[in-house]
């Protein structure tokens, strides 16, 4: 993961997070907890133009994105920031948990998602994770991305078909794969098990385990990647 | 619709005016009073220019314009009797306006209905007998029933068309205006959810009271969340139901349900025994795992098969206690599991590691 050098100064340097969220309430009172909580509010935005602007002048370590922002969908805020900063992280924050969106979100680059609904102390530890660029992988993230490996794997999508149009036209460089181990992790996260139950399970570290877990993220971000740079190249965007 | 209709009243005005000077220039070296002829095809052509230029408009189409319509044509019907030698109508010669004398009944018919239609027909052809000095001969009678046919008929069809564009129209305006509620819906529901979800996460971390209340809210935030999850569904092909949507229901504060983000389809008897397993295996959990365990279910759909684990993070038992589980009731409990699946074509099968919980694999396969 990217985040390495930023560990040892995370103790000593506080952890700016910027906060994009339509909803003022929802705004002001993340604002105000994750600032009782020792983080740094580097600023909040109110949808997706505002939240590159401000990033571009506040440099965030942690954006945390609302996944239904009024002017752009929260895929095409994630690839914005990250193209911008690539070395920011981005932390999906959704209502509705709408997986479709969430997975966009995530293959875009995204680090996880946190529900609104999460305990308080759920979501300051999925800031913390985030901040150091540690995948947050809830259970329900965990049945996403397996899915979608599965999908990516079957003829044209599992059994299942594609949901949107785009999707079908981009998918013809070689599906992304899973290894064995990969799978039993993520089926593992998927049901609930915190990372030492897993390394305890499967007798591994738990060092191990998040790797295997972050390379299942970062496998579908660059086959996404991928996907988007062809897509370009074919249709003649720059 | 309308406009249309009226415009194929004018093309078929002019069409019949057309047909009429021909006639009328054939024939009328062979008149009475040929200057009456002429005198007939020039009202004919002017009354075509006024009421082609009348009922263009929505304003020209008054029943004082369409009765002077009808009026003019029966004049003209009748003036044939002094403008054709009386020889030549008891033959069975045309009237002098002929077909462009039907105008007015398609005018009528398209104005107002089939009944307006058969009684303009009736008044045509009853100048069409006065024109005649006797009882006409039989060409004249199918003339008289080919026009009541016509007003008739054509004002039954322009209703039926007129309803018909009025239906599609109100579908479509009914179509607009759900959207538009759903949209508004989507809206308040979002809404909703984010202050059921701060409620819900705020009052977790004030405890006390406030901590009941917010477990009121994360209950409510989970059931609402689950339904607009169901709201998006597309429409599923009839027969088979999404595992989905069967399974996300059961997500509450203690139970976290994840699926793939695609459709999990089944034929529908096997979706809902597989299902019934889940709520069976979900039971075991509460009666067995104690009020405070928490259960995860993980939907998976392989191509093949499609499986559904169910994992409680319960006390769980070893192996070997497994008679000791079933004194317990929990096997009698799996069993029904297992008969469940079985009905489905499905197999079940019950792990249980101590301090990591209980888990219960329903697998169905495809075929």
């Amino acid at each position: 993961m990217s985040g390495e050098p930023d560990q040892a100064t995370a103790a000593s340097r506080p952890v700016r997070v910027l906060i994009v969220d339509d909803h003022p309430i929802w705004r002001e009172g993340a604002a105000r907890y994750l600032a009782e909580a020792g983080f740094t509010i580097a600023g909040t935005a109110g949808d997706g133009a505002q939240a590159l602007r401000i990033s571009a002048a506040t440099r965030p370590d942690v954006v945390l994105l609302d996944l239904n922002l009024p002017d752009q969908g929260g895929d095409e805020v994630t690839r914005g920031l990250l193209a911008a900063h690539p070395s920011l992280h981005v932390l999906m924050l959704s209502a509705s948990g709408a997986r479709q969106d969430v997975l966009d979100c995530v293959t875009a680059g995204a680090v996880g998602y946190v529900l609104k609904s999460a305990q308080l102390t759920e979501l300051v530890a999925a800031v913390r994770s985030a901040s150091v660029g540690q995948p947050v992988f809830t259970s329900e993230l965990a049945g996403l991305v397996l899915g979608e490996y599965r999908r990516l794997a079957g003829p044209g999508g599992a059994t299942a078909p594609a949901v949107s149009g785009r999707r079908s036209a981009m998918e013809r460089s070689p599906a992304p794969q899973l290894t064995d181990r990969e799978t039993e992790v993520l089926r593992l996260v998927a049901k609930g098990l915190t990372y030492p139950q897993i390394s305890e399970r499967l007798t591994l570290s738990t060092r191990t385990v998040q790797n295997h877990v972050g390379n299942t993220l970062t496998k579908l971000q660059l086959h996404n990647k991928a996907q988007l740079v062809r897509y370009a190249m074919e249709n003649g965007v720059d | 619709m309308a406009a249309q209709m009226w415009r194929v009243v004018s093309i078929y005005r002019v069409i019949t005016l057309v047909y009429a000077a021909v006639l009328i220039i054939r024939d009328s070296g062979s008149y009475a009073h040929p200057a009456g002829g002429w005198a007939v095809l020039a009202i004919m052509t002017a009354w075509t220019g006024v009421t082609v230029a009348e009922y263009r408009r929505p304003a020209g189409r008054e029943a004082w314009v369409i009765a002077t319509d009808l009026c003019v044509a029966a004049a003209l019907i009748i003036s044939t009797r002094w403008i054709e030698t009386a020889a030549r109508v008891s033959a069975g010669a045309p009237t002098i306006p002929s077909a462009w004398a039907a105008a007015p009944v398609l005018a009528c018919a398209v104005a107002g209905g089939p009944w307006a239609g058969l009684a303009s027909g009736l008044l045509i052809s009853v100048a069409d007998l006065a024109e005649h000095p006797a009882l006409p001969a039989g060409s004249t009678f199918s003339g008289t029933v080919l026009l009541l046919i016509a007003g008739g008929v054509s004002g039954y069809l322009v209703r039926l068309g007129l309803r018909a564009e009025a239906e599609i129209e109100r579908a479509a305006r009914l179509d607009a205006a759900a959207r538009e509620r759903e949209r508004l819906a989507r809206g308040i529901h979002d809404s909703v959810l984010q202050i059921l979800a701060l409620v819900s996460s705020r009052g977790g971390a004030l405890g006390g009271e406030a901590a009941e209340l917010g477990r009121l809210a994360g209950e409510q935030e989970a059931a609402l969340r689950a339904l607009l999850a169901d709201e998006s569904q597309p429409d599923l092909p009839p027969g088979l139901l999404d595992v989905r949507s069967l399974v996300e229901p059961f997500a509450d504060a203690r139970i976290t349900v994840s699926c793939p983000a695609t459709p999990v389809l089944l034929p529908a008897v096997t979706a809902t025994g597989l299902s019934g397993a889940v709520t069976a295996a979900l039971d075991n959990v509460v009666r067995h795992a104690g009020p405070d365990a928490r259960a995860w279910v993980l939907v998976e759909d392989e191509g093949w098969q499609v499986r559904v684990s169910v994992r409680d993070d319960g006390a769980g038992f070893k192996d070997g206690r497994l008679a000791e589980a079933a004194d317990e009731g929990r096997l009698g409990v799996s069993h029904s599991i297992v008969g469940r699946l079985r009905e489905v074509g499905g197999t079940a099968c019950l792990t249980s590691t101590p301090e990591l919980g209980t888990e219960v694999e329903l697998r169905v396969g495809r075929t």
